[in-house]
């Protein structure tokens, strides 16, 4: 019996409901649609940061300095994984990798030690006189 | 027994603390007030420095990624790759090689550390808190030197593939008797 007595109100929402979607149908799909754009915006964002795609991202701001620098001649040829194996393939491997190596190896990269406080000029002046 | 055996944890627990409150201490009172003052002072000078070094480090970054991703990706991997294919023994030089991908992948992850906290260091006002400020840049400098290491480690990985390639060519030319 009380099945029955709670049968129109359950019948009753169906109604309802697609009625109010009806009338906002296309404010629904505008929310929906800026709702999962500003979702699939922070997700990127997250990822380019925690990625670290963002530390190698030379056109945010303050680098700009620097962006035109980046080294787009160094274009390394690619050794086939596949062909025969003799002493001038490997040979013509060595060549390829010798070379590489040396442009490598050209740089000693983060050396020095430019963050040393007598570097930036905040370290103790007497010890600089020792 | 077991109240000293307490005893000597207890010490030992202290001895702990009150070293890194030691060792934090010493950091902060290696500044003397004529240091601050000079932080304050200079502060504009040395955010323009730290501004410059972040921008050419990381240049840096990308130029010598670059290399050595190609390394890694476009030699050393289809070299091992060719030998694999035509049933040589690439054993050495694959280890080297999974060596080299692992040190490039710290660099990476040491790299982005080091960034993170130079990024830090630099957003400090180092007019209000010039304590805090050179802590920060005295860790970026630890992350730097680092990152310094990495790199070092590539070079050396870089050496050990050539070498073992010399190695399997002696191997290979005593197998197939080609001089």
């Amino acid at each position: 019996m009380d099945e029955h007595e709670h049968t129109p109100e359950v019948i009753a929402k169906p109604e309802l409901m697609p009625r109010f979607r009806d009338q906002h149908r296309f404010l629904l799909l505008i929310t929906g649609t800026i709702l999962i754009a500003i979702i699939m915006v922070i997700v990127s964002l997250v990822m380019y940061n925690v990625s670290g795609s963002a530390q190698l991202d030379l056109s945010r701001p303050g680098y700009t300095s620097v962006s035109d620098k980046v080294d787009r001649t160094n274009e390394i040829t690619d050794y086939s994984a596949f062909g025969p194996v003799n002493k001038d393939t490997v040979k013509e491997f060595t060549n390829l990798y010798d070379e590489q190596a040396k442009k490598a190896k050209a740089v000693d990269a983060f050396n020095g030690d430019p963050l040393n406080p007598e570097v930036l000029e905040f370290g103790d002046p007497l010890s600089s006189t020792d | 027994m077991n109240i000293r055996a307490r005893l000597v944890v207890f010490g030992l627990v202290a001895a702990l603390l009150l070293s890194t409150l030691g060792l934090k201490n010493t950091s902060a009172a290696d500044l003397t007030d004529e240091q601050l003052a000079r932080i304050n002072a200079n502060c504009l000078t040395i955010k323009g420095s730290l501004n410059q070094l972040h921008a050419s480090d990381a240049l840096l970054r990308v130029n010598r990624g670059q290399i050595y991703e190609s390394m890694g990706t476009k030699l050393m991997n289809n070299f091992n790759g060719r030998l694999g294919s035509n049933g040589l023994d690439n054993k050495g030089l694959t280890a080297v090689t999974d060596s080299y991908q692992t040190a490039l992948s710290t660099f990476r992850a040491d790299y982005q550390t080091y960034e993170r906290q130079l990024s830090v260091a630099i957003r400090v006002d180092c007019t209000k808190d010039a304590m805090g400020f050179h802590d920060a840049i005295e860790d970026a400098r630890i992350k730097r030197a680092k990152v310094h290491t990495d790199v070092q480690r590539l070079h050396q990985y870089i050496d050990d593939y050539r070498l073992s390639i010399n190695d399997f060519m002696l191997n290979f030319e005593r197998v197939t008797g080609k001089k």
